[in-house]
């Protein structure tokens, strides 16, 4: 269905399927063993909407994100992602929605033998092999990201903040309409942690959907943006 | 965003994603040689038995062809018409092919060509050899049944009525069955320890790189991809043991076998070129996708 609403523009409407660049969560209950980190919930993000997740530790954020790009399967709900139904994926199927979002993790996720150009190229080689002239968009996200000139650099000559920064630039290498962070600004200090902000507003104003985990109060008061907040004591038995 | 034909970025993609299992692979060159010899060891000991088995049991099938020429010793006082008539009982027989009869000049005739009988044959005065009636058994468990009709009947020598007793040819059916299995055994139980070797090595491997491969998984690459290196290294090894079993078999071919041809003739274990292409091949087929199989069962990161 979802492909064929696409072909079809203007129908989504009708057809009652999420647009690109969208996100829709109905009824979803996700959890890990025996414990539902939160059951029931309902969640919508317009295309090019930028939207903060908040919370305490343990209430959920990093597991939604996780539902949203298929790592964590949902128990029940349906789940929409850029028009993907994320909820029938099987654990095989998952890069199928990872392809098309753009996902940011607190702890960086980059490969340490490789260098920051290449942390960027790999993904855009194996995961997006019709993409014309992968290393021209590799170093185009860099450049965005201020890296142009450290290309060459492996990870660990990196600060944290500029780990951060090849992080995204990997995410947003091949145009995905969403971005989901998952504490981005967690592991930087408050000047770099402005910079990554400034970029995801700017990645926010040419049409992109920022989905965006964070109990940073700095970030929430300076860059203000819609705020939905995820209690912990949504948690319960299975 | 620019995006290139299928006819493109297919050979690009497969270029990409063989780079990426070079890159995987040759940080892990020395271990990887160090189990390619491992299961080169474990498939060469079992390539050697199973040649051997092989040979053997060849030159038993064909004593067992030989074997099943049964002979129905003739009274020297028997009757053609006796004859005859115990002819057609023996015919009629489930398990014998076909019968005919050998005369006493016959017997001296082919007694002197072998050369267990040859001295005998010669320097006998009077010809000690019996008239048969030769019977060719579809398996020599059949000559309990033709023993049975010959011992009754009275154009049978009462002293040796047969040129062997059922018992030896049930023993000889029992033990060519026994060689066949254990080939089969052995090569089962060499594929089984080959691949407990190959998927400690596999493990090993995607224990060592699951941080790059959760990132990997996480970024949208297909699982496919994320597998191939792993598949590549176990059919490389596959191939590299499979090679060292062939070097082996090559060489228990070319010396041993033609050693122990000449010391013991008796064993007659024959040219075994045939057999070691054929084991070669089925070592070869069989490890690749063995190994194969098990790379594919080794779990990756949701």
């Amino acid at each position: 269905m979802p492909e064929l609403a696409r072909r079809f523009g203007g129908w989504y409407r009708k057809l009652g399927v999420p647009a690109p660049g969208s996100i829709q969560l109905r009824n979803v209950t996700a959890g890990y063993g025996g414990i539902n980190v939160f059951s029931d919930l309902a969640l919508d993000v317009r295309p090019g909407e930028f939207v903060y997740l908040v919370g305490p530790s343990g209430a959920g954020k990093s597991t939604l994100l996780k539902v949203l790009y298929g790592t964590v399967r949902p128990r029940r709900g349906s789940v929409f992602v850029d028009g993907v139904a994320v909820h029938r994926l099987h654990s095989w199927q998952t890069g199928k929605i990872r392809r098309r979002v753009g996902c940011i993790f607190q702890e960086f996720e980059l490969l340490a033998h490789l260098t920051a150009l290449e942390n960027v190229l790999l993904p855009l080689q194996l995961a997006h092999p019709r993409i014309h002239d992968p290393q021209a968009y590799a170093l185009d996200a860099l450049e965005l990201v201020g890296l142009k000139d450290k290309a060459n650099e492996y990870p660990q000559t990196l600060s944290g903040g500029q780990q951060q920064r090849v992080a995204i630039a990997r995410a947003i290498a091949h145009q995905p309409r969403i971005l989901l962070a998952d504490e981005p600004t967690g592991n930087v200090d408050s000047r770099t942690s402005s910079e990554i902000m400034e970029l995801f507003h700017q990645l926010n104003e040419l049409g992109g959907t920022v989905v965006m985990a964070t109990h940073d109060e700095y970030v929430l008061s300076r860059f203000p943006a819609r705020t939905i907040e995820l209690q912990p004591g949504l948690l319960e038995a299975a | 965003m620019r995006f290139v034909p299928a006819s493109t970025w297919a050979p690009r993609y497969v270029g990409s994603v063989v780079a990426y299992c070079w890159r995987c692979w040759r940080h892990r060159m020395m271990i990887w040689l160090a189990t390619a010899v491992a299961v080169g060891a474990v498939l060469s000991l079992a390539v050697a038995a199973e040649l051997f088995l092989v040979l053997a049991s060849r030159s038993l099938a064909y004593q067992a062809r030989t074997a099943s020429e049964f002979q129905v010793f003739l009274s020297d006082g028997a009757q053609a018409s006796q004859v005859s008539q115990l002819e057609s009982q023996i015919t009629d027989l489930p398990g014998v092919k076909s019968v005919s009869y050998r005369s006493k000049q016959q017997a001296l005739a082919i007694a002197r060509q072998d050369p267990t009988l040859a001295r005998m044959a010669q320097y006998t005065q009077n010809n000690p050899f019996p008239a048969s009636l030769v019977v060719q058994l579809a398996d020599p468990a059949a000559a309990s049944r033709v023993t049975a009709v010959a011992v009754k009947d009275p154009a049978t020598d009462p002293q040796i009525p047969t040129s062997y007793t059922p018992g030896q040819g049930d023993k000889l059916s029992g033990f060519l069955s026994l060689a066949r299995g254990l080939v089969v055994g052995i090569a089962v139980a060499a594929l089984g320890v080959a691949s407990l070797v190959a998927v400690v090595l596999l493990r090993s491997e995607i224990r060592a790189r699951r941080p790059e491969l959760r990132i990997l998984v996480l970024v949208g690459t297909p699982r496919l991809v994320i597998r191939l290196p792993v598949l590549a290294e176990a059919c490389s090894l596959a191939v590299a043991g499979s090679l060292l079993a062939t070097l082996t078999l090559s060489a228990m071919g070319t010396r041993v076998v033609p050693v122990i041809n000449s010391y013991l003739p008796f064993l007659q274990l024959g040219n075994p070129t045939n057999s070691m292409a054929l084991l070669s091949v089925l070592t070869l087929a069989s490890s690749v996708l063995t190994l194969g199989f098990c790379s594919l069962m080794v779990r990756l990161p949701r």
